[in-house]
């Protein structure tokens, strides 16, 4: 591989890292928003050394040109890895592709488990409000954990995509990311009373928290009894 | 290995004097289609196809796929710029009798040095394979870099506090994890030491490198090699990972959690399967509650160790035929290792 072409695979690698973060947000489709500052570091600084190995080539070919061989085999840097041609493909996907968010596809096929919180502390009150705004995450752990049902006859409102119930129904769903999207976990809650709107549609839904039997167990799917379903934009964090 | 590599840094051969010894690659006809030719025509062809390239990806599974493979690159990015340059700083900069002495002699006392030394390396598996590579290079005994490998994504600061957060009010799953990972890491690096032979270990590019020019260019030469080489591998690991994720559905694993031998090793496994970063897998194994903690300990301690994206790293790095050799090994003591942790800990 030539430094030509090494200079070339940097550069798109670095501006398609710095075109997601530096200059848009589709970076929060992939990773968590604390990593913006590394990604743009890490942009830059592939970019420069693309840029460094261009004026590298450039300037080595000189001496390189008169022995008769050609070009660019002046020192044995030249010739880079052969595998680094597959850097092309994460960095056209990117610039070209720049596929969506995870959305009902994963979620469906997730198992829903949540977590039993571990501390044993026990939970704050609910804030007031009515409706009372609530992360999706929120909501499911006080539904199946919180002993002191605080959910029960509160107007809840929940923010989520549309992902279908296999078998009818439909729930509205988050996917929460603590790295990248590799280590999504999905939340979701089952919606009654409403038609289920597109899939992979954000909606809010208000709504009171049905009580059900297998509440408690940590792969129960807590009900939510809609009385008003409305559809909104994504949010500029889809896993937030 | 550390008096060859002296001689090859202190050789001042003239930087500009051919093709070493035969062994450079042939020269580039002219006239013959090159490799920066294709390149650019790939890329024209691409834009200009852009919406047919587009209409591959509307299938959900397809743009799941996608979207994981991108975030897994994406995400692994910083890590492995710091990984290499950390790497390249120690090749160029460190000299080879400041780690000789900066750590015992007799690998018996250096391997676990080195693998508490890992506790200060703040990133994640990517960033590690390349400062093992070198530190190797520089003369470090293998199997004290070996477990400094194993140790550093495992026991550094960020992800025993991720640890911590994940598991808020169970600080014995903080304390198992870094117990358990240490010893793995620790065992592992003896068990090279006593039987690993030293040619499964393919010396790296960079080694055979003749060294003449400056500093500053032998820094950037060997940071620019070492980035695509490890960035190549890491998009073989993110593709297999990728793949995986989103092929393999996580409800079956309910049905196997209830068994007490097989899920440590379910388990473990999955952590082979994902390539979860190791600042994110405790947050995945917190929500993999159905199984018994000891299970989740071993979610963690294998995946920073071995994982699809690691072992094509290692591979790209250290040759296959280390890697399959290092990664059964390591992931066999890290599950014994979890298993003994989880049942005397939590």
């Amino acid at each position: 591989m030539k430094r030509e072409v090494q200079a070339i695979l940097l550069v798109l690698l670095g501006s398609a890292v710095l075109r997601i973060s530096l200059f848009s947000d589709t970076y929060l489709r992939y990773v968590r928003a604390a990593l913006r500052p590394y990604l743009i570091t890490a942009g830059v600084l592939v970019v420069a050394l693309g840029v460094l190995t261009a004026v590298a080539a450039l300037r080595g070919r000189q001496p390189a040109e008169h022995d008769g061989h050609g070009h660019d085999h002046g020192h044995s840097h030249a010739h880079g890895p052969r595998i680094a041609w597959l850097l092309a493909l994460p960095a056209v996907v990117i610039l070209l592709v720049a596929p969506p968010a995870l959305g009902s596809y994963t979620a469906q096929r997730a198992g829903n488990t949540v977590a039993k919180p571990d501390g044993a502390t026990g939970f704050p009150p609910l804030p007031a409000g009515d409706p009372l705004s609530l992360p999706l995450s929120e909501f499911e752990v006080r539904a199946d954990w919180d002993p002191a049902k605080p959910l029960r006859d509160r107007r809840v409102q929940l923010l989520g995509f549309v992902t279908p119930k296999s078998g009818g129904g439909w729930y509205v769903t988050r996917l929460v990311i603590s790295c990248c999207a590799a280590d999504a976990v999905t939340y979701k809650v089952e919606i009654r009373g409403a038609q289920m709107p597109p899939a992979n549609s954000w909606v809010t839904v208000t709504g009171v928290w049905q009580p059900e039997a297998d509440a408690g167990r940590s792969d129960a799917v807590p009900v939510l009894n809609a009385s008003q379903v409305v559809p909104v934009p994504q949010p500029r964090d889809p896993y937030a | 290995m550390a008096e060859q590599s002296q001689s090859m840094i202190t050789s001042d051969r003239p930087a500009q004097a051919g093709p070493a010894d035969g062994a450079g690659p042939p020269p580039t006809r002219r006239g013959r289609i090159g490799s920066l030719e294709l390149l650019v025509v790939g890329l024209v062809v691409l834009m200009a196809g852009r919406q047919w390239l587009a209409g591959w990806f509307t299938a959900p599974g397809v743009q799941a796929w996608a979207t994981v493979f991108v975030a897994i690159c994406v995400q692994a990015v910083p890590f492995l710029v710091l990984g290499t340059l950390l790497s390249a700083a120690i090749t160029a900069l460190v000299p080879a009798s400041f780690l000789q002495r900066a750590l015992p002699r007799r690998p018996v006392l250096a391997v676990p040095a080195a693998g508490l030394a890992g506790a200060v390396l703040p990133g994640c598996e990517c960033a590690s394979v390349p400062v093992a590579d070198g530190l190797m290079a520089r003369g470090v005994a293998p199997a004290a870099a070996l477990a400094f490998l194993l140790s550093a994504p495992a026991i550094n600061p960020v992800v025993l506090t991720a640890t911590a957060v994940a598991f808020p009010g169970r600080p014995e799953v903080v304390l198992a994890r870094f117990a358990a990972s240490l010893v793995t890491a620790v065992v592992v690096g003896w068990l090279w030491a006593r039987f690993g032979r030293p040619e499964w270990l393919r010396p790296s590019a960079r080694r055979e490198r003749p060294d003449g020019e400056g500093r500053w260019t032998a820094f950037r030469g060997a940071f620019v090699h070492e980035f695509l080489h490890a960035s190549g591998f890491l998009v073989i690991g993110g593709i297999t990972a990728a793949t995986l994720n989103v092929v393999v559905p996580r409800q079956w694993l309910g049905r196997l959690a209830g068994l007490p031998g097989v899920s440590v090793l379910v388990l473990a496994l999955l952590a082979v399967v994902l390539a979860v970063c190791s600042e994110a897998d405790a947050f995945v194994a917190a929500s993999l509650s159905a199984f018994p903690l000891a299970a989740r300990l071993a979610f963690m301690v294998v995946g920073p160790m071995v994982d699809v994206k690691l072992v094509a790293m290692q591979a790209g790095t250290f040759g296959w035929s280390f890697a399959w050799r290092f990664s059964a090994t390591t992931l066999t003591v890290a599950v014994a290792a979890s298993a003994l942790a989880g049942w005397w800990l939590l």
